[in-house]
């Protein structure tokens, strides 16, 4: 399938010095593909709850590759066990073998460690800052919540009346799962409105509901 | 999937009317004369019906354009005869003008895009207001991907901001 | 108040907020992963960008007039000159430049070496009909369709193909002015 960490043929993409992310593109145009993906899936389904998934889908295959990318920039280590993770493309191709050895500074095994991952290094790749806020449900064991004031991809949308709670922000909340899931952390994820008092717009909160293994394993490593 | 019906040609109700706000009226229509935001302050009198209100609106000022153009002194370009369809932003263009009682001021586009802003007779050069305009026009309409181009704006947020704006023009 | 002159793409693209390229070039990833899922048949995928591209362009073009301050656009050659030097720069911060032009000074190709849109991707064999960057011919496309020309944009040259730059063919077919919309029935 299309996608980054493919082997490539030609031979001049692995010549290609995989860069430090600093290349930037406009705000605008990134707002008008987002726009586009948006119409785009309208026209694909017939209600809100499908049109959601569909984002959240799109910001899965997301989330995975920026895990992988971040993970060749920064070594940090995933789980050897979560389907072999490693891309053939970069000048230093880590094998599976390395990755078991621990070739790098970091191993993400820590409910706390891998959102702290999200909540700063994702968010400053993708967004050019850390989220606003990480904490934890009050409610629920297995629920935390990253939240954003004014997340991007809400930025220049109001949503009309009749379409109630749909939150563009399901594709950040896809993004979040693939990166949990690739790091393996299976998760629940969501995006939600919440008005604050005395701020005309909502804030965004991206809900994470882990998986009932997650939580166990992290009760095992106590 | 049609997630907002509605082809009301007046777009959204008005404004309630706030003190202080210099601004009558504003119209924003696109190149085809689809009135895309009508929005009013200020305006006691009212005469004719929305829709007969927004057609004449767009023909006086589409009749206004052919003429000034065709009238410019200084322009070396074949004039053609009055009414024949121009080009967006080629010729002269006009910018504004004044009667006793109220002062119009107009934006065109290249892609097409008009606004006319109507404000006390008073009101100074407003180009580079409308030009912001424009900008918020951007910003919240058409980056919206909620919001289908050609269609009546009903964008809340585009409506706050512009009624803050408008009420802080001198 | 004299006119404002137009601003060069570096100083605009300064100007304006920007985001990392990656999140830009994966989201593109991601809705051409979802075409070809829904479509299946590559040439389906090919149109179905055009026609994204396209409706990207009619909104695009005006955020580049009122960031550009650009106002005449009769002129092909000019038009062209100020996608590849502003338009380009101001949205993906890349230069292209225009080259090949025909004798009438109606057709002409634009020229762009680093394209975001494609940073690290490679066709695997089953895709070999697509044209991947195929949504920028519909945002040139839908954007000087705004501003009244309608035009025709093919790929020359593709580098997911095996060529070494992207070109792309920008053909002038005519102008067409503006009219006045409504019937005189009153």
């Amino acid at each position: 399938m299309i996608g980054v960490g493919k082997v490539k043929q030609y031979g001049n993409v692995l010549d290609k010095p995989l860069n430090k992310g600093k290349q930037e593109v406009s705000l605008s145009a990134f707002a008008f593909l987002f726009s586009e993906l948006v119409q785009y899936n309208q026209t694909q389904v017939d209600n809100i709850g499908e049109l959601e998934r569909r984002l959240e889908d799109a910001g899965y295959a997301v989330g995975a590759r920026v895990l992988e990318l971040l993970c060749h920039r920064d070594k940090v280590i995933l789980d050897p066990d979560m389907r072999g993770y490693y891309s053939g493309q970069s000048s230093s191709i880590l094998s599976l073998k390395d990755l078991s050895l621990g070739m790098g500074n970091r191993r993400e095994t820590r409910l706390l460690g891998i959102l702290s991952f999200v909540h700063s290094t994702v968010w400053k790749v993708l967004f050019g800052k850390v989220a606003d806020s990480l904490e934890k449900g009050t409610e629920h064991e297995d629920e935390y919540m990253i939240s954003e004031k004014e997340l991007l991809v809400n930025k220049f949308i109001s949503i009309p009346k009749d379409m109630g709670t749909f939150n563009c922000g399901a594709f950040v909340a896809g993004i979040v799962r693939g990166v949990l899931d690739g790091a393996g952390f299976p998760a629940v994820v969501t995006a939600h409105f919440v008005p604050m008092e005395g701020q005309q717009r909502p804030r965004t909160t991206i809900l994470i509901k882990f998986a009932e293994e997650v939580l166990q394993r992290e009760a095992r490593l106590g | 999937m049609q997630f907002f019906g509605g082809s009301e040609i007046s777009p959204s109700p008005p404004a309630p009317a706030a003190s202080g706000n210099n601004g009558h009226m504003i119209y924003v229509f696109n190149r085809n004369g689809v009135c895309l935001l009508y929005r009013e302050w200020n305006r006691p009198l009212r005469t004719l019906d929305a829709q007969q209100d927004h057609k004449l609106m767009f023909g006086l000022l589409f009749s206004l354009k052919s003429l000034t153009a065709k009238m410019d002194p200084t322009s070396a370009a074949e004039k053609g005869n009055l009414g024949m369809p121009q080009l967006p932003g080629q010729g002269c263009s006009f910018h504004s003008f004044r009667t006793n009682t109220y002062k119009l001021s107009f934006m065109e586009s290249p892609s097409g895009i008009k606004i006319i802003l109507v404000t006390h007779p008073r009101t100074g050069d407003l180009r580079e207001s409308l030009k912001r305009i424009y900008n918020l026009y951007v910003d919240y309409v058409v980056k919206n991907p909620l919001y289908t181009p050609g269609s009546p704006i009903r964008c809340e947020l585009f409506n706050t901001t512009l009624d803050q704006y408008v009420r802080g023009i001198a | 108040m004299p006119p404002v002159a137009p601003r060069s793409g570096d100083a605009i693209f300064a100007n304006v907020e920007r985001v990392n390229a990656e999140l830009f070039t994966l989201t593109y990833g991601a809705i051409v992963r979802q075409l070809l899922t829904d479509l299946e048949e590559v040439e389906e995928v090919n149109k179905q960008l055009d026609q994204m591209g396209y409706n990207i362009g009619i909104r695009l073009i005006d955020e580049f007039l009122a960031k550009s301050n650009v106002s005449r656009c009769n002129d092909f050659k000019e038009t062209t000159d100020v996608i590849a030097k502003v338009g380009f720069k101001m949205f993906l911060g890349v230069t292209a430049s225009v080259t090949n032009w025909d004798a009438d000074g109606t057709c002409c190709s634009i020229v762009l070496e680093d394209n975001p849109l494609v940073d690290f991707v490679e066709l695997p064999d089953n895709c070999q009909g697509l044209y991947y960057c195929n949504i920028l011919s519909g945002v040139i496309r839908g954007a000087l369709d705004m501003v009244s020309m309608k035009t025709e944009v093919t790929w020359l040259r593709d580098v997911l193909r095996g060529d070494d730059l992207f070109e792309l063919q920008v053909k002038l077919l005519k102008h067409v002015p503006e009219e006045y919309p409504y019937k005189d029935d009153e």
